[in-house]
């Protein structure tokens, strides 16, 4: 068995279970345009979460459910909707087959599903330069395939991905990662050393989370800024400082990944011209 | 589709590794946990000699660089003059860690992560106490996480064991520090010399590759060797292990296997098996109890075989014997010094023994053969045998060398085995092999078990140190702080620069705009007072009284105020909560703090200024309390008084001034909440207190005499009672789930049904225990007009059916459980005296949070944290109680000496062989067996109903319990073992 965090306090190397320090994200890979039918497409793994994002629209209002239609009609704004659904096989136990179908477990669990559907939904409304598409929606659908904490944030990034390859224009990225603290050491007379931690794996036993999405002109606006627990408040500053830093390396990350596209795109409308 | 591939330039590709393990849950279930591993280079050395990893050093969050560990010029031995860092492997840890512990070798240590690992997984206290080593400043040991480093990285191969992986990743270790270590010194031009790194291994097979790789490594034994004092220090290597491999006649088995883990979870779940903590009798030392969650009263434990291979405090798991197998428990004395000595220690290595010794196996027989009577002492109990150890409990055990265990004298290096007897009775004799055996007769020696093979009949382990002849007061103090466990070095700098910079100069702010002042009340014109035994220093309290123009009282008990000085978390706070309390022994004081916090700035001494924590209370004339307030204060005491002097004051009728009426209505209004308290069914239990009286200069003990008590002791305990109480109020209601409290449980029926069976069949009175009420009450009626002391001998023994009080944290229990059943309150925690216990100082953190005072540090939000905090300082004050006892019971031994008494003492317990006298004027009690009555041992009969022993024979004497006899106390040195004992005789039956 590995050693836990309080442990490693010893050595003041503060370094996590998984050999990373406070301040280091997981390796961080994405793809763009992954799935030639859809609007637009993503891959993203952040570690072992692992996600996948599709875009459809902008387009006319679906007939959903109630008076959905009409309401769309009426409005002068395009509306951003979010699907979220987790695959059976995503975490370490199986799940279970959830009354709600499409995989969600339990009711905790379809909460949770539920929450980050609507972040995401209210990220992207406020990013996407919704005005210029009255009377259509957008819908980002979120496969996780793979569970191993920040599923918020990996489904934020990806739909950014995504979004930008379905070509929504949009005020800027919507960067997220997570943010957390090292558990007050228990034993006694290990100090009060509990320091801030950047992107929280799942399962790390006992590390509080916090959660930090970061987007807005020069990376520096705060979005979306959800607390999973009680944090003291004199905390959070130090959590949100390295949590906007660890949105910086993902923009720079992101951002690569979209230039890599383009320039692939371009060379490849540059031949198909030459021919 | 696009392909998902991962693309080939990804820049993390070659640092990142992955972790597969499996892992089972409680539920059972087995998890398949996928762990990715990011391999770094930035992981330091930790070499003063390398530049390289200075350069490239982490930080963390706040910028702290950690410096470096490893000495510029580390020690060299013959082997390697040019210095060396020791790179131990796991088991050169389990065998030999009090090895490292030593002052006068083993610097500069490289712990490697994988080695750290394995020992957690093996071994939690040795691993504990390495990481013990790693906080020592002058140690230099340094944990090296080499799994996380790119170069030390190894791949567990196809087909490859863990161990081997992890004796290979050592080996990489070794080699990469020798590399790294040149390569740098290189680069630096500077004209030092590289150390060797030496690889530490019992392991040969690790050997003999190490060598291969041309690594410098040795066999701890190989090491030692080329140390100076090698002998001592060879005595100190795991006698078990060490010989792993070179043993191959394997002898008789003498105890049955142990089940295995699956088999003991799976009868544990299904309620056929039962674990618990393995606890042996002071009497018996082959009577063994366990007390299991799924019955009320502890299943019984007899014989070697049964116990199989347990120790004390171990936690064990047992299954029921047959009920034709139950006994009852033993009603005989059995101490195995007089039953198994001249044994011889080296004969064990013919394995030809048995398990139950001729002259063991006649003491049971005797057993079996005793009448079985209608009442508790002679029933057969339910009884049981352990299956399995789940946990040994073992710790570093202090006793002496049993002169008579060995024979041939030897000289020269050749180990010889000896017995090793150790102090506490209910640890069984320990086997040691040692080449030094004659210099540690005639001492005190601290031994380790290491471990109690199938085929040993008595535990395996080796010497650690020698503490001094038996008998001189060094080493007796230092055995008896070591057997409970009691923290005595003196503190270190971290500790002591966490203290005020103006040392004894500080004092209270002039100005009252001082940060200082803050928050605190002026109540330096009160008429406050202590009143302490004579001769206190640490004055943790003071009281003062007022009257109120209303006819009602003003009334403040003033705590010293030491959470102003010990921070949360610090060092000192750190040590502190370790320490758990100050342990007082007959000549000395073990300080939770240092002496210039508990003597100076915090004690409420007289005359001066003192930082303090009032709690105020508005009393009635008839002690009711209509309110209470609670301030952190500046005080001045008019007077430290002793209880003699305090009562003195108060009697003497010509001091008419304030202070001494304060005092008057203090006793006053002290008496009214006595008198509430036991309407309430409080309880008034007796323990036999003594106090020694010493010489000052030399300390030597002149008299014993039993405490008394004053009004004014009285006077004091009743108001930090009322203290007590109303912080404890204050705190549950500001910190429902994290306040520290104390709580007491109501003794369950079953721990008084012999006392209340004596009382009955000896004396007639019927003892009621449904409430601590009517436990009082019928406490109150067993009085014997002849005799004053029966009624305190029947207390001491009601005492000793009671459940200990234990700290806890509010959370973990519902409220119902809080009562504390010996003071009759609700609810109750310990605030008064913070000088002396952490858990004063806790609750004083809390209450400074609940009057919003200052923030709660996070640590104390922490239902975890606190747990933790109880659990420590629940042991620390046991053991303390304990080690203060063994203290006086030493001096009261050292007062004896060489002198003949004869005393009036009272029979508490009657066995079939024996029986146990207490004696008031000393508070010792005694054994007197039937064969030191007469030689030979005379005839008895013992009637186990009517708690009576006939002897008859070359004596003729009744004795019975709770009889008036007078004992003759003298002390004798035992001859084959050197100790000295208090011996008693019946003189007067
Ligand atoms: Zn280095």
């Amino acid at each position: 068995m590995p050693l836990d965090t309080s442990t490693y306090h010893l050595s003041h190397a503060l370094l996590r279970l998984d050999g990373r320090r406070w301040n280091e994200l997981r390796r961080l890979h994405a793809q763009i345009s992954t799935q030639a039918s859809a609007d637009g497409s993503s891959y993203l793994e952040m570690g072992n979460t692992k996600v996948i994002c599709t875009v459809s629209g902008p387009g006319e209002v679906r007939g959903g459910g109630g008076g959905g239609r009409k309401e769309g009609l009426e409005r002068e704004n395009a509306i951003v909707n979010a699907e979220v659904s987790i695959a059976g096989f995503s975490g370490v136990e199986r799940r279970k087959k959830g009354i709600g179908g499409g995989g969600g477990g339990g009711k905790g669990d379809r909460r949770t599903m539920e929450k980050i559907q609507n972040v995401i939904a209210a990220a992207f409304t406020d990013i996407v330069f919704t005005h210029l598409y009255p009377h259509s929606t957008i819908v980002i659908t979120v496969h996780i395939l793979s569970s191993d904490g920040s599923i918020l944030a990996a489904s934020l990034n990806a739909a950014t991905l995504a979004l930008i390859d379905a070509g929504v224009p949009m005020k800027d990225y919507v960067v997220a990662c997570t943010s957390g603290l090292t558990p007050p050491a228990a034993d006694i007379g290990e100090g009060d050393a509990s320091d801030p931690l950047l992107d929280l794996r799942g399962g790390g036993g006992g590390e509080l989370r916090f959660w930090g999405g970061g987007g807005g002109g020069g990376g520096e606006r705060v979005c979306v800024c959800v607390m999973e627990s009680r944090v003291r408040v004199e905390r959070v500053e130090g959590m949100l400082a390295v949590g906007v830093d660890g949105c910086k390396q993902v923009r720079e990350i992101l951002d690569g990944v979209v230039r890599a596209q383009g320039r692939r795109v371009v060379g490849s409308v540059v031949r198909q011209g030459g021919r | 589709m696009t392909s998902l591939k991962r693309s080939t330039a990804d820049p993390y590709a070659t640092n990142i590794s992955s972790k597969v393990f499996v892992r089972s849950t409680k539920s059972g279930k087995v998890q398949k946990i996928v762990r990715e591993l990011y391999l770094r280079q930035d992981i330091p050395c930790s070499s003063r000699l390398c530049s390289i990893c200075l350069t490239n050093a982490p930080a963390d969050a706040n910028g702290f660089i950690a410096p470096f560990i490893l000495s510029e010029k580390p020690a060299g031995t013959g082997n390697f003059p040019t210095g060396h860092y020791l790179v131990p492997d796991t088991n050169a840890l389990l065998n030999g860690l009090d090895l490292f512990e030593q002052k006068t070798g083993f610097y500069d240590v490289i712990i490697l992560q994988t080695v750290l690992e394995e020992l957690r997984n093996r071994s939690l206290p040795l691993y504990n106490r390495v990481i013990g080593l790693t906080k020592s400043e002058d140690k230099h040991f340094y944990v090296f996480f080499n799994d996380f480093r790119l170069e030390t990285y190894v791949v567990r191969e196809h087909g490859e064991t863990i161990n081997d992986r992890n004796d290979r990743a050592v080996r990489r270790a070794v080699s990469w520090y020798g590399e790294h270590l040149q390569h740098s010194l290189k680069t630096s031009n500077k004209a030092k010399q590289c150390p060797a790194i030496v690889m530490l291994s019992d392991d040969k097979d690790n050997l003999r590759k190490a060598k291969a790789e041309k690594l410098s490594a040795c066999s701890l034994s190989e090491y030692v060797s080329g140390l100076e004092d090698a002998n001592r220090l060879l005595d100190m290597i795991n006698a078990s292990r060490q010989e792993q491999g070179s043993r191959t006649t394997i002898g008789q088995q003498l105890y049955p296997d142990y089940f295995s883990l699956s088999r003991m979870m799976t009868g544990i779940r299904a309620g056929t098996l039962h674990q618990g903590i393995f606890n042996v009798s002071p009497y018996n030392y082959l009577e063994g109890t366990v007390h299991v969650p799924a019955f009320d009263k502890s299943l019984l434990i007899l014989g070697r075989e049964n116990s199989n291979r347990a120790i004390s405090g171990d936690v064990v798991v047992v299954e029921v014997l047959p009920k034709a197998q139950w006994k009852a428990p033993s009603t005989k004395i059995i101490e195995e010094d007089t039953l198994n000595k001249n044994e011889n220690a080296e004969t064990e290595e013919g394995a030809t023994e048995a398990v139950v010794s001729e002259q063991e196996r006649r003491a049971l027989q005797e057993e079996v053969k005793k009448t079985h009577g209608n009442n508790i002492e002679g029933r057969p109990q339910p009884t049981a045998r352990v299956v399995g150890v789940t946990k040994r409990n073992w710790r570093q055990y202090v006793g002496h060398i049993d002169s008579s265990s060995t024979s041939v004298a030897t000289q020269g290096r050749r180990q010889q085995t000896v017995f090793l007897i150790p102090m506490d009775k209910r640890i069984p004799k320990i086997r040691l092999r040692t080449r030094q055996a004659e210099a540690l007769f005639g001492k005190r020696v601290l031994v380790t078990i290491d471990s109690w093979d199938q085929e040993s009949r008595y535990p395996i382990g080796h010497f650690v140190r020698s503490l001094g002849d038996l008998e001189t007061k060094g080493a007796e103090t230092e055995a008896l702080l070591l057997e409970h466990d009691v923290q005595y070095r003196p503190f270190p700098k971290g500790v002591l620069d966490c203290l005020p910079q103006e040392g004894h100069d500080w004092s209270v702010p002039a100005s009252l705009d001082d940060l200082g002042w803050k928050g605190r009340r002026d109540l330096r014109d009160l008429l406050v007072c202590s009143i302490d035994p004579v001769g206190c220093q640490d004055i943790d309290d003071a009281l003062h009284a007022r009257p109120l123009p209303n006819g009602n009282f003003e009334i403040g008990v003033h705590i010293a105020d030491v959470s102003h000085f010990v921070k949360p978390n610090n060092a000192m706070d750190a040590e502190a909560s370790i320490r758990g309390t100050t342990v007082y022994l007959v000549d000395k004081r073990i300080d939770m703090l240092p002496m210039l916090l508990g003597t100076d700035l915090c004690s409420l001494k007289p005359y001066v200024e003192r930082y303090a924590f009032s709690v105020l209370w508005e009393i009635s004339k008839d002690a009711e309390i209509i309110n209470s307030a609670f301030t952190k204060s500046v005080i001045r005491s008019r007077e430290a008084f002793s209880y003699e002097q305090a009562q003195l004051r108060i009697d003497d009728r010509a001091q008419k001034d304030d202070l001494t009426q304060g005092m008057r209505t203090l006793l006053m209004l002290s008496k009214k909440l006595k008198q509430k308290r036991m309407e309430a069914g409080a309880l008034n239990l007796a323990s036999p207190e003594v106090r020694v009286q010493t010489e000052s200069e030399t300390s030597d003990p002149v008299d014993v005499k039993t405490k008394e008590l004053l009004d004014t002791n009285s006077l004091v305990e009743e108001f930090m009672l009322l203290a007590n109480i109303s912080v404890a109020g204050k705190n549950y209601e500001a910190f429902p789930q994290t306040a520290l409290l104390r709580r007491h449980a109501a003794p369950p029926k079953s721990n008084f049904e012999e006392l209340a069976n004596q009382l009955k069949v000896k004396r007639g009175f019927s003892l009621r225990t449904e409430s601590s009420k009517a436990v009082a009450e019928s406490l109150d009626r067993c009085t014997d007009p002849k005799e004053p002391f029966f009624n305190t001998l029947v207390r001491i023994m009601a005492t000793r059916c009671m459940m200990s009080a234990e700290y806890f944290c509010s959370g973990t229990q519902s409220y119902p459980e809080f009562r504390h059943y010996g003071l009759a309150s609700e609810i109750y925690t310990h605030f008064t005296s913070p000088i002396r216990r952490y858990a004063d100082l806790v609750a004083h953190r809390q209450l400074a949070a609940a009057i919003e005072y200052e923030q709660l540090d996070i640590s104390l939000y922490s239902k975890a944290r606190l747990e933790e905090v109880c659990k420590n300082i629940n042991v620390r004050h046991r053991n303390a109680q304990m080690a203060g006892r063994a203290s006086i019971e030493y001096y009261v031994g050292q007062a004896l000496k060489g002198r003949v008494v004869d005393e009036e003492g009272f029979v508490m317990k009657v066995f079939s062989n024996g029986f146990v006298v207490f004696v008031p004027r000393f508070g010792i009690e005694g054994l007197i067996r039937l064969r030191d009555l007469a030689t030979p041992e005379p005839e008895s009969i013992f009637d186990a109903e009517e708690y009576v022993l006939r002897v008859s024979g070359s004596i003729k004497v009744k004795v019975e319990l709770f009889q008036k006899v007078v004992v003759r106390i003298s002390d004798v040195k035992e001859e084959f073992t050197g100790k000295r004992k208090i011996k008693l005789d019946l003189v007067k039956s």
